[in-house]
């Protein structure tokens, strides 16, 4: 069952499409994550969920009823915001308490299931605190207390850890998929960091313009992105981009690498003399002895250790930059000459002019298939 | 899920009372409105009668005479020019004073706080009573401010009484009302320029002068239009001081639009002319309000962006 | 800006004092005058050297005015009555009308929203005559001349545009997404604004209250045209005082004392929001 559906959902603000006809299916139970950039409509979307806009065309489906229509507070959802949006004339209790008053539940029950949550969140010592008295650790946990409290079958998290520090937004991150899991919720987080949307996401939604750029799970996205950006989007370090114009060789397509031929096993004759973007993520290269079949010469200018691995910036003979990721502890060549493999098959090509991926001939014909 | 199930017509009501809600909301601010309207389109129409409360039967229009008569009336003349006279002596002797208090004032200090607070009052005052305070004190009588002029030589001066110094006491009234209004707007002005021009200025032992007049007064400008502005509607409709201190006189001394307007219906009970007054006034004021309405916007955005 | 020679001290310091003395004089000296009695008023030269006295308060509480020809009714407890009736009920009704308007003006851009705030705070700056001269004869007809009710819906024209204008600031001020927490938490509108917005944007709709009250209290030129004696507050009272009582001085001074205090006590209690409210929000404080 769907929790869910956007159906061709359509928003404007001074004319200009923030959502531009989107629909989205999310199932009961799902993590989806909402990725993109500041401005992608993320956000609105977000809203326009929880009902607080209006779209100006769409009809939005949640538990299978047409919600368009209804009010806010008759759909029965909650919400944690970026900036907290916690009341700041209410004790931190009552900021819990205050999804709960409005279904004219006893003091008791209602003082009981703040209780429970704000324990789970750690945050049971700081209950009679007003916002201004609390840590930005313990707005942030407050926010997501007050949208857990009433145990809502839809949860909407716009992107919950932006405005807390670097460590308690790891350890949410890690606390945060447990915490869900234990809600048994259907939700929709928003988040403009791809290590957050990977760690939480079941499947991810990545917006720009106001549309769906591509939506899958993690590894979908990351070992399939269906367009430069969404492969620029994800990986730490950042793909590898590099102009290239496939040939045609006697054992099939290739593009130059420092002069040497990087076999490209799959693609057919398409994609030659065409201007092209070759993708590599830094993982899938690495350092090789001169001899080895298929290595290519580069420079190697410098290396940066950090804490899990090692990346190191490589240039190939026409100074074209190259980034190469290893796990920490492994050896590898600190300066001077090198060489690099690169499997042809863990790379992707982009079409220069629309940005889209070109698929491998054998997978296109596949997806072909499957359509029809 | 019990709380997202809501049948549909219940949901297509809620969403007309959702548009209907901003309206519903201001409606009853608009219908007190709407009553302040309707007089103010009789009295457009009052400006193109021949009205006159003592002869109700000759009541007619005559469209542009009211108007007319005033290209060769001197009382009207006589009205236009103490009323530009007044609001443009006030004004700016209200607006370099108060720009002077305010640099005064400028530093924080808790004497300089306690100053500009105490500077309130005169300005919480009510002005009808603000120009009974100073007949007394200009009575020629007991006044302390006539014992004063005798001090230093001005032996029986008369203040309101006479037409030589009328305007000269209503304007001081006036200036001891409202220069606070100017001196608190410039002093919140100052007060949140930013420092670091000022220090820059310092540090490169730029004379005081050339910081007042390049730094200082630039940036100080939009607060200064809006105190202006705001006095210049004022005081150009100025009533109360004038009218709780001399009624206009002595003669026509005084006969600022306002008074001119008030005397002539309810004393010479001409409604024609006072309503063509009034609208003359209003125009003025209208042409100065637009001006002022667009430049007062962009301090408030600015001010809602700070805050 | 720091270094300071003695002589500008010293200038600053001068032109401070006459700045105080310009200003304060005028109530210090009327304050004075409203515990003297008529004969150490009227000594030349002018002396603040006297013996107190408060019969002067005395005869205005108790209306009795005791002259040599005789006793004189005084009225003026009534118009100090009528200056907080009008003042708070007139102040009440611009609440009640202009915070719903100003949460809807700065919630919702509803069509038209701008013209119509815009139109109310163009109130603030038109001729008042020429809206109150038609408006005796229409009172007249609507038998509302020289009543309460007519004078409070009058003074709106006062209140109302600097309520709708200073709490539309403060409604803004409040984050949307304050309120949209508490709408997604399952409450109404209504107990949104009631709970949310109202609290939030409380101490703007109390200094916007306040200041209302004063510049209903100091107006003059809306009763003096359609109020009668007995309803008239004490801006129009003190005036017919004067000319009815003639050369009463002390009672005068201690009848303006009277008059002025309620209002410079509330400014100096609001004075925190009196910038604000003085420029109907184009300046912060």
């Amino acid at each position: 069952m769907t929790t869910l559906q956007l159906k061709n959902i359509v928003k404007r603000y001074k004319s200009q499409a923030v959502l531009d006809d989107l629909s989205l299916d999310v199932a009961n139970g799902e993590r989806l994550v909402l990725f993109g950039p500041s401005g992608s409509g993320k956000t609105v979307l977000l809203r326009l969920i929880a009902g607080v806009i209006e779209p100006d065309g769409g009809r939005v489906l949640i538990g299978g009823e047409d919600m368009t229509d209804v009010d806010a507070e008759h759909r029965g959802l909650g919400m944690a915001f970026q900036n907290f949006a916690l009341f700041p004339h209410m004790s931190a209790f009552d900021n819990i308490a205050s999804a709960l008053t409005s279904r004219k539940s006893s003091r008791d029950t209602i003082a009981a299931g703040v209780h429970k949550v704000a324990k789970l969140l750690k945050i049971d010592h700081v209950l009679s605190h007003h916002p201004k008295a609390l840590s930005n650790g313990q707005k942030q946990r407050t926010a997501l207390a007050r949208a857990l409290v009433g145990s809502p079958p839809l949860l909407l998290l716009d992107d919950p850890l932006r405005n807390v520090d670097a460590k308690l937004r790891f350890e949410m991150r890690l606390e945060l998929p447990r915490l869900l899991a234990a809600q048994g919720a259907t939700v929709i987080y928003v988040t403009q960091d791809y290590k957050e949307a990977m760690a939480l996401g079941d499947r991810i939604a990545v917006m720009a313009h106001g549309r769906i750029r591509q939506i899958g799970t993690p590894a979908e996205i990351y070992n399939a992105p269906a367009d430069i950006e969404i492969a620029r989007l994800f990986g730490d370090p950042t793909i590898n981009l590099l102009d290239v114009m496939p040939q045609r060789g006697p054992d099939g397509v290739f593009v130059e690498l420092s002069d040497m031929r990087l076999r490209l096993p799959g693609f057919g004759a398409q994609i030659v003399e065409k201007q092209c973007v070759l993708g590599l993520r830094p993982e899938t290269i690495a350092f090789a002895e001169a001899s080895a079949h298929g290595a290519i010469p580069v420079t190697v200018e410098a290396e940066t250790p950090l804490n899990e691995k090692t990346v190191t910036l490589a240039l190939t003979v026409r100074g074209r930059e190259i980034l190469v990721s290893r796990p920490a502890g492994t050896p590898g060549p600190v300066a001077g000459p090198a060489h690099i493999a690169v499997d042809g098959r863990a790379a992707f090509l982009f079409d220069k002019a629309t940005g889209q991926r070109i698929l491998p001939s054998e997978l296109a014909s596949k997806r072909n298939g499957e359509a029809a | 899920m019990a709380s997202v199930t809501h049948s549909s017509p219940r949901g297509s009501r809620f969403r007309i009372s959702k548009r209907a809600l901003p309206y519903v909301l201001s409606l009853p601010a608009l219908l007190v409105c709407i009553g302040i309207l309707i007089p103010f389109f009789t009295a457009v129409i009052y400006s193109f009668q021949r009205y006159r409360l003592s002869q109700p039967w000759a009541r007619q229009f005559n469209w542009g005479e009211n108007y007319l008569n005033f290209f060769t009336d001197p009382g009207f003349w006589n009205t236009l020019k103490i009323s530009l006279l007044y609001a443009g002596v006030t004004v700016t002797l209200e607006l370099l004073l108060g720009l002077g208090i305010a640099l005064l004032l400028q530093r924080r200090s808790t004497v300089n706080n306690f100053i500009s607070i105490m500077l309130l009052l005169p300005l919480m005052t009510a002005p009808a009573l603000a120009a009974l305070m100073w007949k007394l004190m200009t009575n020629p009588g007991f006044g302390i401010l006539s014992y004063l002029a005798s001090l230093v030589g001005l032996e029986n001066f008369r203040w309101a009484s006479s037409p030589d110094t009328a305007l000269l006491t209503v304007v001081l009234v006036d200036i001891w009302v409202y220069t606070p209004f100017i001196m608190i707007l410039l002093l919140a002005g100052l007060r949140s320029l930013p420092t670091q021009p000022f220090e820059a200025a310092a540090l490169d032992g730029v004379p005081r002068s050339f910081v007042f007049f390049r730094i200082t007064l630039p940036m100080l400008t939009p607060y200064i239009l809006t105190a202006t502005l705001f006095r210049l509607l004022d005081s150009i409709q100025q009533f109360d001081i004038i009218y709780a201190m001399t009624q206009g006189g002595p003669g026509d001394t005084l006969t600022v639009f306002q008074v001119e307007a008030y005397l002539n219906f309810f004393q010479s009970t001409n409604v024609g002319r006072s309503a063509a007054l009034l609208i003359i006034l209003w125009a003025i004021t209208y042409a100065l309000s637009n001006i002022f309405i667009k430049n007062w916007l962009r301090l408030r955005e600015r001010a809602r962006g700070e805050a | 800006m720091e270094t300071t020679s003695p002589v500008e001290r010293l200038l600053r310091g001068v032109a401070l004092t006459l700045v105080v003395v310009f200003f304060m004089f005028p109530i210090v000296w009327i304050f004075l005058m409203s515990f003297q009695t008529n004969e150490t008023i009227l000594r030349i030269p002018p002396s603040v050297v006297f013996t107190p006295t408060l019969e002067n308060y005395a005869a205005l509480i108790t209306g009795k005015l005791q002259t040599a020809s005789g006793t004189l009714d005084i009225a003026f407890m009534r118009n100090l009555g009528n200056s907080v009736l009008l003042s708070v009920a007139s102040v009440a009704l611009a609440l009640v009308l202009g915070v719903p308007a100003a949460y809807a003006f700065a919630r919702h851009k509803f069509r038209g929203s701008e013209d119509i705030a815009f139109t109310l705070l163009s109130f603030r700056f038109a001729p008042p005559l020429l809206v109150l001269l038609p408006l005796t004869q229409y009172f007249q007809w609507l038998g509302l001349s020289n009543t309460y009710f007519g004078l409070i819906w009058i003074y709106q024209l006062i209140c109302l545009p600097l309520i709708l204008w200073i709490v539309r600031g403060y409604f803004e001020d409040i984050s949307a997404d304050v309120e949209y927490a508490y709408r997604i938490a399952g409450h109404s509108w209504f107990s949104t604004f009631r709970k949310i917005a109202l609290p939030l944007a409380g101490p703007g709709i109390a200094a916007a209250g306040l200041l209302a009250f004063i510049f209903a209290w100091n107006n003059f030129v809306f009763a003096l045209v359609l109020a009668s004696a007995d309803k008239q507050p004490v801006t129009v009272g003190a005036l017919a005082f004067v000319t009815a009582s003639g050369i009463q001085y002390g009672q005068i001074a201690a009848a303006i004392v009277l008059s002025i205090t309620p209002t410079l006590a509330l400014a100096l209690y609001a004075q925190r929001y009196l910038v604000e409210g003085l420029s109907l929000g184009a300046v912060k404080g």
